[in-house]
């Protein structure tokens, strides 16, 4: 071959060799330098999440008793919650009752008070501080200060009592009546002033223009509301929403720091008859089952969303 | 480059001297909890075992949740050299999956079977070989006001129906009998469950149910259910059910320091704070005293607890070591210092007549008609101790459905004949000493 023709023949093959190499390093740059970055996340992610929730998921068909390797029992765990556990229904409704109060209560406070916070121009940090600050409170101290307030011997209903207002010195969280609400009181107590700081976010990112046209319009104040506010924050209201359900059947620490599911079971939720077969039943197989099952609640409140998402709602 | 090199010859001395020491030193790891309780008994521990021997040493890393830790650590293969557990049933489970070691050569070669009382190491047991040491020798005693009662005329009772027509005095007076509450420890419902059926249906009876003899519905068993459940139901306990529910031990010891309470079925393990509700530490004039818990036949019994057990973890690289420190801990001479120091419930030992005399005399005289019960038997069971785990929940958790009205006795004393049968047919029944 001539020098000629073998150098036309090299000079053909550089534009695939370029070519080549913009390909790779397009693929180093897009593709493997982004997984690069997010892998220390994604093996903290498989080994923390994702390995324990497939482990959790086989020792619910397991009878593990948390200490002793357990042996495989199918879906005996599962029959046993639906069927033969009685317990577990009384709890579903508890998780029920629970998620029903907390998708209304706190969400018409935050509401309001978010509402409220918004026409305030001066000074308004500090109402928000104030309203913030039991939600960075660890909820034993929380729990801790509220059975002292609620203790019908040394708590606000004995001080009304001593100031000749009876009938505040009740044993609210000693009755069953009306344990799971009180505590659910506590709850929010500490947990609506966060919803609050987010409504007020949303609320302060909706454009001021929107408001003077609505005034324009002759819209009053509860007109804004309805037509321009809620509309404003409906995405960040609906995944509130989402989470305070999902969060509802997760429900533990106040309940337990306050009355360990009592008296008689009512205030029992799944979550801490979970742990009770976990820990103190060694029925740890069972236990697993039930954390299963919350993923399952979890997961189809998850669904729900999604398919709202889908048929175009702005979530 | 020569400074270099002079580093480099530290380093290199720092290592080799470092190893040195490691090789040289054995430790023994312990997990303790983080109250000011554990932290006496960590002092004390550490102090004095470390003395002895300075190639074994003792570590105590305090934890907030001992238990659930160390279980965690120890199904994970590490963990503490010494195990201590909530009682007899995890033993069993730990000893089944051959987390902790056997510990009869020890016993053997280190006297244990002459230190401790003759049942206790039985206790420890699983398939005939000892794989804990009981610790926390606890019981359950009726504190009273003593102030209280000699102003009223009252005298401590000593049988059940003298509790109760005492009871009905004191209520008449205007005070509550008990002052009891489970706010702080739902179960505390167990002690009362545990202690009258103990001082009502008898320690035989209890016994024969917990070896499957006679059904858990028997009649001297609902007798002892139905009375608890008479005084429950009469506001006897803390004033009031709901009240009995929000009592925290706090409130529990302030009434009954103040007066305001008669008397109180607690463990032993409140001789550690009660002087606090009492006397000048609470501004009163007040005095407490303890009676044993009063039985229908008029008999001292006192119901055997254990608040704690320690075993030796089988993945520990030196057993020997580990012995060594059990060996220190379970002494005499250690458990009354601790006793005295910290107010920790003695492990089952022999103790020699004068151990406890520096003590309060009250506190005294509980552990020596305890020891002198207990070796005499005149001991009943309590459930925390005996009971296995899911009939030990059933009680004090189903109890309070009694209480509010929701299931009769019978139903109760039912739902536990039938969980602790198939509970025994598993044989995940904890060690019972014999009678």
């Amino acid at each position: 071959m001539a020098i000629a023709d073998r150098i036309g023949s090299s000079l053909a093959a550089v534009p695939d060799k370029l070519a080549d190499e913009g390909w790779r390093r397009r693929f180093l740059r897009n593709v493997f330098v982004p997984w690069l970055f997010i892998m220390p996340l994604l093996l903290i992610h498989i080994f923390v999440v994702a390995i324990p929730a497939v482990q959790g998921i086989y020792l619910s068909l397991t009878d593990w008793t948390g200490i002793r390797p357990g042996n495989f029992i199918g879906l005996e765990n599962y029959y046993q919650l639906f069927f033969e556990d009685e317990t577990f229904g009384k709890a579903l409704f508890n998780n029920i009752q629970w998620m029903a109060f907390f998708l209304t209560v706190p969400f018409i406070l935050a509401l309001f008070g978010a509402t409220m916070l918004s026409q305030i121009k001066r000074g308004g940090m500090v109402y928000r501080s104030i309203l913030f600050i039991p939600y960075v409170l660890a909820s034993v101290v929380t729990t801790t200060i509220w059975k002292n307030l609620l203790n019908p011997r040394k708590g606000i209903g004995a001080a009304l009592a001593d100031l000749g207002i009876e009938g505040f010195d009740v044993a609210f969280l000693g009755r069953p009546d009306s344990a799971l609400l009180s505590i659910a009181f506590i709850d929010n107590w500490h947990f609506w002033g966060f919803l609050m700081i987010l409504f007020l976010a949303a609320m302060q990112a909706i454009p001021p223009v929107l408001y003077d046209a609505a005034k324009i319009d002759g819209a009053n104040r509860w007109q804004e509301f309805r037509h321009v506010t809620m509309p404003g924050i409906r995405p960040i209201l609906l995944f509130m929403f989402m989470m305070v359900a999902i969060w509802s059947f997760l429900a533990f620490d106040y309940i337990w720091l306050l009355t360990q599911g009592g008296p008689g079971g009512a205030s029992e939720v799944i979550a801490t008859q979970l742990y009770k077969n976990a820990f103190l039943r060694f029925e740890a197989g069972y236990g697993a089952a039930q954390g299963v099952v919350i993923s399952i609640f979890a997961g189809f409140i998850i669904m729900i969303f999604v398919m709202l998402r889908r048929r175009g709602w702005d979530i | 480059m020569k400074r270099f090199k002079l580093i480099l010859s530290i380093v290199v001395l720092l290592l080799a001297l470092s190893s040195v020491g490691a090789q040289d030193v054995t430790t023994v790891t312990m997990w303790f909890g983080e109250s000011a309780f554990a932290q006496c008994l960590s002092d004390i521990l550490t102090e004095g075992f470390n003395a002895i021997d300075p190639g074994v040493q003792l570590e105590i890393v305090p934890q907030a949740d001992t238990w659930n830790t160390t279980r965690t650590a120890v199904v994970g293969g590490g963990g503490p050299d010494i195990v201590r557990t909530p009682g007899p049933s995890f033993v069993y489970e730990m000893a089944q999956a051959g987390l902790i070691l056997p510990l009869d050569s020890f016993a053997d070669d280190l006297g244990w079977r002459d230190t401790f009382v003759g049942w206790a190491l039985d206790l420890g047991a699983v398939d005939g070989q000892v794989y804990s040491l009981a610790d926390e020798f606890e019981t359950l005693i009726m504190y009273y006001n003593k102030t209280l009662f000699e102003a009223n005329g009252w005298t401590p009772p000593e049988t059940t129906e003298e509790l109760i027509a005492l009871a009905e005095e004191v209520e008449a007076a205007g005070i509550i009998p008990f002052s009891h509450g489970n706010a702080d420890w739902r179960p505390t419902n167990e002690w009362f469950v545990g202690e009258f059926m103990t001082q009502i249906a008898g320690p035989d009876n209890v016994y024969k149910a917990l070896s499957g003899e006679i059904p858990w519905t028997d009649e001297s068993l609902v007798e002892a259910v139905e009375t608890l459940d008479m005084m429950m139901q009469r506001g006897w306990f803390g004033g009031g059910i709901d009240l009995y529910f929000t009592n925290t031990f706090d409130t529990n010891l302030a009434t009954l320091g103040s007066g305001e309470a008669a008397m109180n079925i607690e463990g032993t393990w409140r001789f550690s704070n009660i002087n606090d509700y009492f006397g000048e530490a609470a501004n009163n004039n007040n005095e407490w005293d303890w009676v044993t818990v009063p039985s229908k036949t008029g008999a001292d019994l006192f119901t055997i607890g254990m608040g704690n057990t320690s075993s030796i973890n089988a993945s520990t690289p030196h057993p020997q070591a580990a012995a060594a420190f059990l060996d220190y801990y379970f002494s005499p001479a250690v458990q009354t210092q601790l006793l005295g120091s910290c107010g920790k419930a003695p492990a089952p030992l022999h103790y020699a007549e004068d151990a406890l005399d520096g003590l309060d005399p009250r506190v005294g005289k509980a552990f020596g008609d305890f020891f002198a019960a207990a070796a005499d038997n005149r001991y009943g069971y309590t459930t925390w101790t005996f009971w296995p785990p899911k009939s030990d929940v059933y009680i004090y958790e189903e109890i309070e459905r009694v209480w509010l009205g929701e299931i009769s006795v019978d139903d109760y004393l039912s739902g536990l004949d039938e969980l602790f049968g198939e509970e025994l047919m598993a044989g995940d029944i904890p060690p019972i000493p014999p009678r």
